[in-house]
C-alpha cells in the first residue's frame, strides 16, 4: 500500500511553531533560574512574544489572499493575523503587569509564563482553524491553560474556588460544543468549514433541524469564553477570584479568540443559516447587554463590576457579528484592540492599588485617588471614558463602528437598546470616577507598582487616547481584515 | 438474521441491562463496576460493526481510564461502604432528558437527516482495515489537529504538575 | 505652513499636558513650562500673520476622523485673514496674561499653581482650535473645550461656594446656548451634506431663506450663550468669581468673543438670512445698552468691567449684524487689548487691597500705584472712544456701518451707549484712583504690584493706545485686510466723506461728554450722585438689582425646573420608576432560578442549570420567530 503524505506548507505556521518552541524553551530555562529571580523568565517570555508578534506582522503584506495548509485544516488570512496580534499584544501587557504582582503574591513560578504562552498558542490556533476539530483543539489548549492560571494562587480559597468553577463549567460547555460539532458532521459529512458550507448550499440544508441545533450548541460552546448571557455566570466569580493580571487577560484574549472563532464558523461555515442565527444572536445580544449593565450597577467590587461590564461589552460586539457586513467585522476587529487597551488598563489600575492586605478591587480603594495620585486618576478616567464609549477615546470609535454596522444592517431596535445600555453603563463607570474625584482619600501606604506595570499603563493609556483622536491607522488595518474576510461571501 | 446481527442485539441488550444496574445500585463502587461492564458491552457492539479501533479505544479510555478515575475518587472520599439513596427528585429530570435524547436519535435517523458518506466498509477495506484507515487520515488529513493535540496534552500535564506539585505559602 | 499651524495649536496642549500630569514635579516652576508654551505660538502666529498678509491662505484637512462611507468627520485647519487676526490676538494677550499670573497667583499652593497654568494652557489650546478649525465639528470641539476650561477656572477656588455656584451657572447657561448651536450643526449637515466651512459656504446659496434663517438663528443662540448676550448674559458677571487673570483672558479678551467670531466665520450663511442679521444687530444693541446701564450703579470693580464686556460684545454683534463683519472683528481685536488691560489692572488693585472690590472703599490709589492707575486710564480712554486710542477706531467703524446700512435706531442706541460707557468707566476711575481715600486702612496697605505684573500692564496699555491706528494702514487698513475674507456686505460703508466725519465727531463728543459728566459727579459732587440716586430711586433700584433678571429667571425657569425635577422626576421617575425598576429587576432575578445573587454564591450545578434553562428558553424563543 502506497501512502503519500502531502508536505504541508510549514511557512504559514511559523508563528505557532515559534510559540511552541518558546513555551517549551521557557520550561527548560526555568530549571536554571533560581527561585527569587523568576522575573527573568517573564522577561524572556515578553521578548519572545514581541518576536512572534513581529514575525506574525510580517505576514500581513503577503496575505491579501487567504492561504490554507495541512489539507485545508489551517487557514491564514488577515483576519487570523489581526486577531493573533490582539492576543500577542494582550499577552505582552499581561506579562508586564504580572511581573511585580506575582512577587507580591509570592507565586513567582516560571510555569506561569509558559502556561500563558500555551494559552496564547491555543488562541492563535483557534483563529486559524478552518476545521471544527482544529478550532476545538485550540479552545481546549487555551482553556486548560487558563483554568490553571486562574487557580494559580493555590493557598487562596477564593482563587481555587474560582478556578474550579471555571473548569467545571468549561468542561460542561466543552461537551456541548463537541456535541454540536458531531451534529454538524452528521448533517454534512464534514467538519471542514468550507466543505460544510458547500454541502449546505448544494443540498439545501439551510433549514435542517440538526444544523440549527448544532449552530445553537456551537454558539453555546463559544459563548462561555465570550461571556454572553446565559453563559456568563462564571465570569463574576472567576474575575473576582483569579489573580488580577489573569482576570485582565481572561477578560480580553479568550473573549477575542472565541469571537473570532464564532465569526469564522458562522460566516464561513454556516452562513446560509443566517436567518436562524440572526434570531438567536439578536436575543442573546439584547439579553447580554442588558444583564451585564444592569447587574454591574449593583456591584461594589471593581473586578466584579468590570466582569459584568465585560459581559455588556460582549453584547455590543455581538452587534457587529449580527450585522454580518464588512463594517461589522471591521468594528469587531477594531473594538478588540480598543477593548484590550482600556480593559487591560482598568485592571492594571486595580493591580496598581494592590498592597499589603488590600486587593485594591473595592470601589472604596479608589477614594480620593485624584488627590493622592492625580496622574493615576487621570489615566483611569481615560480608561473609564473609553469603556463608556465617550470621545475622544478608542472605545468610542469602536462602538461607533459597531453601531454603524448594525444600523446599516437594519437592527434599529437593537442599536437603540445598545445606546440606552451605554447610558446605564455611564453610571457605574462614573461611580469609580466619583470615588476618585469627589471623595477624600484614606491614608495610604506607599504603592510600589514596579516598572513593568507603569510601562504597561502608559502604553495602553496612550493608545486609548491616540486611537481615539487618530483612529485611521488601526481602522484601515481593520478594514483590510474585514475586506479579505468578507470577500468570499459574496 | 445473520450471526453478526444476533451478536449485536445480544450485546446491545446487555449494555442496556448493565446501564440500568449502574443507576440502580445503592453502593457507588458497584455502580462503577457495572459501568465497566456496560462499556465492554458497547465495545463488543462496535466490534460487530467492524469498528475494532473504536472498540479498543472504548475499553482503554473509558473502561480503563475514566472508570479507573471514578473508582479512585470513590476510594479517596471513602464512599465504598456508603449506601446512596435518592432523596431529591433529580431522576425525574434525568429521565426526561434521556427520553428527549432517545426521541432525538429516532428523529434523526427516521427523518434521514444524516449525511451518509457512502460505502464506509468498502473504503476501510481499501485502506487495509479500520485501524489503518484511521491512522491514514490521522497522519495525512488530520496531521495538524494531531500535532495540536500533543501540545494540548503537554499544556494539560504542566498545568496538573503546577497545581499538584508546588507547595505555595503566603 | 501646516507645521507652523500645528505648532501653534499643539504647543499649548503640550504645556498643559506637562503641567497637568507632572504637577507634583513642576509645582511652583509651572510657569517655566506654561509661559513659553504660549509665547512660542504667539511668535509663530505673527509669522503666520505676516504670510497671510502676503496673500497666502491655508485650508487643508489633516485627516478624517472615523472615515466610514459617506460619514466622514474632517480634522483640519483653516488659516485666512480672519483666523490669523484671531490667533494673533489670542496668543499675544494670553502671553502677557500668563506672565501677569506668575505674580498674581503666587499665594496659591504649589499644586494649585501648576493646575492653574495647566488649565490656562489648555484653554488657549481649545481657543486656538476653535479659531483655526476648518469645519464645524472641530470648531465645536474647541467651543466646548473653552467652555469646559472656563468652568474649571471659574470654579478654581471651589471651596468657595459662590465660586462653585458661578462655575455651575456658567456651565448650565452655556449648555442652553450650545444645544441651539448643536441643532444648527445638524441642520447644516442635513441640508448641505458637509461640515467643512469651504464646502458649506460655497453651497450656502442653495439654502432657502427659511432654512438659512433657522440655521443662523440656532447658531446665534449658541453665540448668545458663549458671548453673553440677551437673554443668556447672566453667567458672565458671576464668572468674576474666578481668578482675575482668568476673567481677563477668558471672560473679556478671548473666549467670550467666540460667538462674534463664529458669526463672522459663518457670514456666508448669515448673508442668506436678512432676518437673522436684523435679530443679531438688535440683540447686540439692546445688550450693549442694557449692560451699560447696569454698569452705571454697580460698586463692584470687576462686575462693572464684566458688564462693560457684555456691553462691548453687544457692539461687536451690532457690527456683524449690520453686515460690517470686519468692523465687528476689529472691535473684538481692540477690545481684547483694552479690556484685558483693565481686568489686569483691576487684579493689580485687588492684589494690593487684599481682594477688596468695592469702589466705595477705594479712592486716591493713583498715588500708591501709579503704573496701575495710569494704564487703567489709558484703557478707559480707549474704551470710551477717545481718539486716537484703539476703541475709537473700531467703535466708530461699527457705528458708521450701522448708520450707513440704514439702521438709524441701532446707531442712536450705540451712540448713547458710548456716552454711558465713558461715564461709567470714568466713574470707576474717579472713585478708585482719584479723590480722597475712603478707607484709610486699606489705602495705607496699598502698594504697587511687582514688575512681573506691571510690565504686562504697560505692554497692553501701549497696545490699547496704538492698535487702533492699524485702521489707517494702507489698503484699507485692518478692515480692508479682514474684508479680503469677510467681504463687504454693502459697498462704500464709512467712505462717504463728510457724513463719516460728522458721525465721528458725534461719537467722540458723546465719549467726552461722558467723561466730563463723570468728572463733575464724582470729583466735584455736582450733581451729587447720592442725591441723584435718592431722587431717581425706582430707576436706581431697578438698575442696582440688574433689572431683576436673575430673579425672573429663577422664578420662571430655574424654580419650575428644579421643582419639576424634584417632584416629577425625582419623586416620580426616580423613586417610582427607576427604583421600582431596579428593585423589580432584583426581585425578578431572585425569582429566576433562586436569584442572581443566590446563584453567584457558588453552586456549580446551579450555574449549569441556569445555562441549560437559559439556552433552552432562548432556543424556543428563537423558534417562535
Amino acid at each position: 500500500m502506497n501512502v503519500t503524505v502531502p508536505m504541508p506548507n510549514l511557512s504559514l505556521v511559523v508563528p505557532e511553531i515559534l510559540m511552541v518552541i518558546l513555551a517549551c524553551g521557557l520550561l527548560l530555562v526555568d530549571l536554571f533560574i533560581p527561585k527569587d529571580r523568576k522575573r527573568v523568565v517573564g522577561y524572556i517570555a515578553l521578548a519572545g512574544v514581541v518576536v512572534v508578534g513581529v514575525v506574525t506582522a510580517a505576514f500581513w503584506g503577503k496575505m491579501a489572499q487567504p492561504a490554507t495548509t495541512f489539507s485545508g485544516t489551517f487557514v491564514l488570512d488577515r483576519f487570523a493575523l489581526f486577531f493573533k496580534e490582539v492576543f500577542l499584544f494582550t499577552t505582552g501587557i499581561t506579562i508586564l503587569i504580572s511581573l511585580k504582582y506575582l512577587e507580591i503574591e509570592k507565586v513567582s513560578l516560571g510555569e506561569y509564563y509558559a502556561l500563558m504562552l500555551f494559552c496564547t498558542l491555543g488562541m492563535m490556533i483557534m483563529v486559524s482553524g478552518a476545521d471544527l476539530i482544529v478550532i476545538y483543539l485550540g479552545i481546549e489548549t487555551m482553556a486548560l491553560s487558563v483554568y490553571v492560571l486562574a487557580g494559580f494562587m493555590k493557598f487562596d480559597h477564593k482563587c481555587t474556588e474560582a478556578a474550579l468553577k471555571y473548569f467545571l463549567l468549561g468542561v460542561f460547555i466543552s461537551g456541548i460544543l463537541l456535541y454540536g460539532i458531531t451534529l454538524i458532521y452528521a448533517a454534512t459529512g464534514s467538519t471542514q468549514l468550507a466543505q460544510v458550507a458547500a454541502v449546505i448550499k448544494e443540498k439545501g440544508l439551510a433549514k435542517n433541524p440538526l444544523l440549527v441545533l448544532a449552530m445553537f450548541m456551537l454558539a453555546a460552546g463559544l459563548g462561555l469564553e465570550i461571556a454572553m448571557a446565559p453563559f456568563h455566570f462564571w465570569a463574576p466569580d472567576v474575575y473576582e477570584g483569579a489573580p488580577t493580571p489573569i482576570t485582565a487577560f481572561i477578560s480580553v484574549a479568550p473573549k477575542a479568540a472565541a469571537f473570532a472563532a464564532l465569526v469564522r464558523i458562522f460566516y464561513h461555515g454556516i452562513q446560509l443559516l443566517e436567518p436562524q442565527w440572526q434570531i438567536l444572536l439578536w436575543i442573546i445580544c439584547a439579553v447580554t447587554m442588558t444583564i451585564g449593565n444592569v447587574t454591574a450597577l449593583m456591584q461594589q467590587n471593581v473586578k466584579r463590576m468590570l466582569a459584568y461590564s465585560s459581559v455588556a461589552h460582549a453584547g455590543y460586539i455581538l452587534l457587529g457579528v449580527l450585522a454580518a457586513n464588512q463594517v461589522g467585522v471591521q468594528g469587531i476587529a477594531f473594538y478588540f484592540f480598543a477593548y484590550a487597551f482600556m480593559n487591560m488598563g482598568a485592571f492594571g489600575l486595580v493591580i496598581y492599588l494592590r498592597r499589603e492586605n488590600i486587593v485594591g478591587d473595592d470601589i472604596d480603594d479608589f477614594k480620593g485617588l485624584a488627590q493622592t495620585h492625580p496622574l493615576l486618576a487621570v489615566i483611569m478616567v481615560v480608561f473609564l471614558l473609553s469603556l463608556a464609549g465617550i470621545p475622544p477615546t478608542a472605545g468610542f470609535v469602536g462602538k461607533f463602528l459597531l453601531f454603524a454596522a448594525a444600523i446599516k444592517a437594519g437592527f434599529y431596535w437593537l442599536v437603540a437598546l445598545a445606546a440606552l445600555n451605554s447610558v446605564v453603563a455611564l453610571f457605574y463607570y462614573f461611580r469609580i470616577a466619583k470615588a476618585m474625584y469627589m471623595q477624600s482619600p484614606e491614608p495610604l501606604p506607599q504603592l510600589s507598582p514596579g516598572r513593568g506595570l507603569v510601562l504597561a499603563l502608559v502604553v495602553v493609556g496612550v493608545f486609548t487616547l491616540f486611537f481615539g483622536i487618530y483612529p485611521q491607522p488601526l481602522m484601515s488595518l481593520a478594514k483590510d481584515t474585514a475586506h479579505t474576510f468578507m470577500m468570499f461571501l459574496s | 438474521m445473520s450471526w453478526s446481527q444476533l451478536f449485536f442485539y445480544v450485546f446491545a441488550v446487555l449494555a442496556v441491562i448493565m446501564s440500568l444496574m449502574v443507576v440502580t445500585r445503592r453502593k457507588a463502587i458497584h455502580s462503577a463496576i457495572f459501568l465497566i461492564l456496560a462499556f465492554i458491552c458497547f465495545a463488543a457492539t462496535y466490534i460487530v460493526m467492524n469498528a475494532e479501533l473504536l472498540a479498543a479505544i472504548q475499553v482503554l479510555v473509558y473502561a480503563g481510564g475514566v472508570v479507573g478515575l471514578i473508582i479512585f475518587v470513590i476510594m479517596l472520599v471513602k464512599a465504598e461502604e456508603d449506601e446512596v439513596r435518592q432523596t431529591h427528585g433529580q431522576w425525574i429530570i434525568a429521565a426526561f432528558i434521556a427520553l428527549i435524547l432517545v426521541v432525538e436519535v429516532a428523529f434523526v435517523f427516521l427523518g434521514n437527516l444524516v449525511q451518509r458518506t457512502g460505502n464506509l466498509a468498502g473504503k476501510m477495506a481499501q485502506a487495509g482495515g479500520n485501524t489503518e484507515a484511521v491512522g491514514l487520515v490521522l497522519y495525512t488529513k488530520y496531521l495538524f489537529p494531531f500535532e495540536v493535540a500533543s501540545v494540548l496534552l503537554l499544556a494539560a500535564m504542566i498545568g496538573a504538575i503546577v497545581l499538584a506539585k508546588y507547595k505555595l505559602e503566603r | 505652513m501646516m507645521v507652523l499651524i500645528l505648532a501653534v495649536v499643539l504647543i499649548p496642549l503640550l504645556g498643559a499636558t506637562i503641567n497637568g500630569l507632572f504637577c507634583w514635579f513642576t509645582k511652583r516652576k509651572a510657569h517655566i513650562i506654561a509661559v513659553p508654551a504660549i509665547a512660542i505660538p504667539a511668535i509663530v502666529s505673527l509669522i503666520l500673520l505676516a504670510r497671510v498678509l502676503q496673500g497666502e491662505r491655508f485650508d487643508q484637512v489633516l485627516y478624517w476622523w472615523i472615515p466610514l462611507g459617506d460619514f466622514r468627520v474632517p480634522i483640519g485647519f483653516l488659516l485666512d485673514e480672519l483666523s490669523a487676526i484671531m490667533i494673533t490676538t489670542v496668543t499675544f494677550v494670553a502671553t502677557w496674561i500668563h506672565v501677569y499670573s506668575i505674580g498674581y497667583m503666587d499665594h496659591e499652593t504649589p499644586r494649585g499653581y501648576a493646575k492653574y497654568f495647566c488649565y490656562l494652557n489648555l484653554f488657549v489650546f481649545f481657543m486656538l482650535t476653535l479659531c483655526l478649525a476648518n469645519n464645524f465639528l472641530l470648531m465645536f470641539v474647541g467651543w466646548e473645550g473653552v467652555g469646559l476650561c472656563s468652568y474649571l477656572l471659574i470654579g478654581y477656588w471651589y471651596e468657595k461656594a459662590s465660586a462653585a455656584n458661578a462655575g455651575m451657572k456658567a456651565f448650565v447657561v452655556n449648555r442652553i446656548g450650545d444645544f441651539g448651536f448643536m441643532i444648527g450643526l445638524f441642520l447644516i449637515y442635513k441640508h448641505l451634506g458637509t461640515l467643512l466651512f469651504s464646502q458649506a459656504f460655497a453651497s450656502a446659496e442653495q439654502l432657502s431663506v427659511g432654512v438659512a434663517t433657522l440655521i443662523t438663528l440656532l447658531l446665534f443662540t449658541g453665540a448668545t450663550g458663549k458671548s453673553a448676550q440677551i437673554p443668556l448674559y447672566v453667567w458672565l458677571p458671576d464668572a468674576m468669581e474666578g481668578p482675575t487673570p482668568v476673567s481677563s483672558l477668558i471672560h473679556a479678551a478671548t473666549m467670550v468673543t467666540a460667538g462674534v467670531y463664529m458669526v463672522a466665520r459663518t457670514h456666508a450663511l448669515f448673508n442668506m438670512a436678512p432676518l437673522s442679521m436684523e435679530v443679531v444687530a438688535s440683540i447686540g444693541a439692546a445688550t450693549a445698552l442694557m449692560a451699560a446701564t447696569m454698569a452705571l450703579v454697580n460698586n463692584d470693580l470687576k462686575r462693572i468691567l464684566a458688564y462693560s464686556t457684555v456691553s462691548q460684545l453687544g457692539y461687536m454683534f451690532v457690527g456683524v449684524g449690520v453686515g460690517v463683519y470686519a468692523a465687528g472683528i476689529f472691535h473684538l481685536f481692540t477690545h481684547a487689548f483694552f479690556k484685558g488691560l483693565m481686568f489686569l489692572t483691576a487684579g493689580s488693585v485687588m492684589h494690593a487691597l487684599h481682594g477688596e472690590l468695592n469702589l466705595q472703599k477705594m479712592g486716591g490709589l493713583i498715588k500708591k500705584m501709579p503704573i496701575t492707575g495710569w494704564t487703567f486710564v489709558v484703557g478707559a480712554l480707549a474704551i470710551a472712544g477717545i481718539p486716537p486710542l484703539a476703541g475709537f477706531w473700531s467703535k466708530d467703524e461699527i457705528l458708521a456701518g450701522a448708520f450707513m446700512g440704514g439702521h438709524r435706531i441701532i446707531w442712536a442706541v450705540g451712540t448713547f451707549t458710548a456716552f454711558l460707557t465713558a461715564f461709567y468707566m470714568f466713574r470707576l476711575i474717579f472713585l478708585t484712583f482719584f479723590g480722597e481715600p475712603r478707607e484709610k486702612h486699606l489705602y495705607d496697605h496699598a502698594h504697587e504690584s511687582p514688575p512681573v505684573m506691571t510690565i504686562p500692564l504697560i505692554v497692553l496699555a501701549v497696545g490699547s493706545a496704538v492698535v487702533g491706528l492699524l485702521a489707517l494702514a494702507p489698503h484699507g487698513g485692518i478692515v480692508g485686510f479682514l474684508n479680503r475674507t469677510l467681504g463687504e456686505a454693502h459697498e462704500a460703508a464709512g467712505h462717504e466723506g463728510g457724513l463719516t466725519y460728522i458721525l465721528m465727531v458725534i461719537s467722540v463728543a458723546m465719549g467726552v461728554a461722558g467723561v466730563v459728566l463723570a468728572y463733575f459727579m464724582y470729583m466735584k459732587r455736582m450733581p451729587d450722585p447720592v442725591a441723584m440716586a435718592r431722587n431717581f430711586r425706582p430707576v436706581y433700584t431697578l438698575l442696582y438689582n440688574k433689572y431683576y433678571v436673575d430673579e425672573i429667571y429663577f422664578a420662571f425657569i430655574v424654580n419650575p425646573v428644579v421643582g419639576g425635577s424634584r417632584y416629577a422626576l425625582w419623586k416620580f421617575v426616580d423613586v417610582i420608576i427607576i427604583d421600582g425598576a431596579v428593585n423589580g429587576v432584583g426581585r425578578l432575578c431572585r425569582l429566576v432560578g433562586g436569584g442572581l445573587r443566590y446563584i453567584q454564591t457558588g453552586f456549580i450545578p446551579d450555574y449549569a442549570w441556569m445555562i441549560l434553562v437559559g439556552a433552552v428558553v432562548i432556543y424556543w424563543i428563537g423558534r417562535l420567530f
